[in-house]
């Protein structure tokens, strides 16, 4: 009702949902076998189709949790998160959210931060690692440890959290022009440095795809922008292997 | 050359310096007379320009996307006073962020409709205004840094335009009852911003209370 301005970062409402939800997520996945989970992102200025998107998946019971890629705000205006954030809380299922390079505009940042936490992340569900890294360094001028390899060198470790296989999740995928890529080869190192990667999943591109992108066998899987009105199923399987699915809606 | 000659050179010269001087003396009252005049006319015209450039109100504005509380000052003008022009600076708390934050103002408004309720209460059923505020902070720009592509975002996240309507009721000071104000007047003002108003346009899924804001504040007025 009365805003200081666009870009206050005066947060009223949930906070530090990341975390939260994480917590939820492992809880509640503690003795599945069989985790299924949907990935979407790039929900930025579509209200409409993300406030469908919470509809069509409230209406099944099959699904974990729920994976945004990033990009939940267009211009990094304070409002623009809590927005997104109250439609999302309409999930049945607990998500996470990761950072997106319009996340980045004006001080969204310190409002992503605010409310879902720090962009740099990790849960567990069932057996599998979830990585959340924040991939946005054009967004930072090169000059932040963006990607983080000192957090996933933390992360790696199986000694606190034995996990049988990871998943990667970031907004910009390497090769595009927000990545860093004076560092995709060692970014492809690091990633392997996890226990038996299975596949990336990025958004950004605003388009469906999947590429092997290092030709190491570790699939990236790219969601279409939520005005697309389509959203992938990805099912993590006991023998550590997975299938995946493209649901419009 | 004889007595009486030099007598003669004498007084000439005597009187030629006499009537120069005189002469310039008259053409330096006259220059100083005239310089005087020039002074007075530059001066009063210096003084009618600066006491047209005097704003002729102050304001204290609370939200509206101004900052939490801004202060400013203006100019009204036009047949009846109808059009008025601000100038603000206002503080955002830091809120979540790192810092607080300074932004700065320049509204335009209208008020069609003046009507006298009393003596003494003016009420001004509609005000309209559009407003660009600039908010200070290294990491709002007005185009796209240079490491991006051009065109990359195409967001200047450092200006906004706002538009606002209100309403506003006046109270004027009876002559003898004025020490530092002509009148005092309160209002308020429902705004949106264009970040806001272009997301409404296109989504059906938010409604006027996420995209339209209150705003209010009080004008005093000098003269």
């Amino acid at each position: 009702m009365f805003e200081s301005h666009p870009y206050d970062v005066h947060i009223t409402g949930e906070r530090n949902i990341n975390k939260k939800n994480s917590k939820r997520i492992t809880e509640a996945c503690k003795d599945k076998e069989v985790i299924r989970f949907v990935f979407m992102g790039d929900t930025q200025r579509w209200y409409d189709e993300t406030a469908d998107f919470v509809n069509a998946i409230n209406l099944r019971d099959d699904i974990d949790f729920v994976i945004h890629g990033g990009d939940i705000s267009d211009f990094g205006a304070t409002k623009e998160f809590i927005w997104q954030r109250d439609i999302l809380n309409g999930l049945h299922v607990p998500y996470v959210v990761a950072i997106g390079n319009h996340d980045y505009l004006g001080n969204g940042e310190e409002a992503f931060r605010a409310i879902f936490g720090d962009p740099d992340f990790t849960f567990m569900a069932g057996k599998s690692k979830f990585v959340c890294l924040d991939t946005n360094a054009l967004d930072n001028d090169y000059s932040r440890d963006i990607p983080n390899f000192s957090f996933i060198e933390e992360t790696i470790t199986q000694e606190e959290n034995p996990y049988e296989n990871s998943i990667v999740i970031m907004h910009v995928p390497p090769f595009d022009r927000i990545f860093n890529n004076n560092v995709n080869k060692v970014f492809e190192y690091y990633i392997h440095q996890y226990n038996n990667p299975l596949f990336c999943l990025h958004a950004h591109t605003h388009h469906w795809s999947i590429r092997d992108l290092f030709d190491d066998g570790v699939l990236y899987y790219g969601c279409d922008a939520i005005h697309e009105r389509t959203y992938m199923i990805f099912t993590i399987n006991p023998d550590n292997t997975y299938t995946y699915e493209l649901v419009h809606f | 050359m004889n007595w009486s000659t030099f007598r003669i050179v004498f007084l000439f010269l005597f009187f030629l310096n006499q009537s120069a001087s005189f002469a310039n003396q008259r053409s330096e009252e006259k220059e100083n007379r005239y310089g005087t005049i020039i002074y007075e006319k530059h001066l009063n015209r210096s003084k009618e320009f600066w006491n047209e450039l005097m704003p002729a109100y102050s304001k204290i504005h609370f939200f509206g996307g101004m900052g939490t509380f801004s202060i400013g000052f203006g100019w009204d003008y036009g047949k009846r006073d109808q059009w008025e022009t601000d100038v603000h600076i206002g503080l955002v708390p830091r809120f979540s962020d790192k810092k607080a934050k300074a932004t700065f103002t320049i509204k335009q408004n209208l008020y069609p409709w003046k009507i006298k309720l009393s003596r003494f209460f003016i009420f001004e059923p509609l005000s309209c205004s559009i407003y660009f505020n600039t908010i200070f902070g290294d990491q709002f720009w007005t185009k796209d840094p240079d490491r991006y592509p051009k065109g990359y975002y195409q967001v200047p996240t450092r200006i906004r335009t706002h538009l606002a309507i209100g309403q506003r009721i006046s109270y004027d000071f009876c002559k003898k009852d004025r020490l530092f104000w002509k009148s005092i007047s309160f209002y308020y003002e429902i705004t949106s911003c264009d970040f806001y108003i272009i997301s409404a346009v296109q989504n059906s899924y938010l409604k006027p209370s996420d995209y339209l804001n209150l705003a209010f504040g009080v004008k005093l007025q000098f003269f």
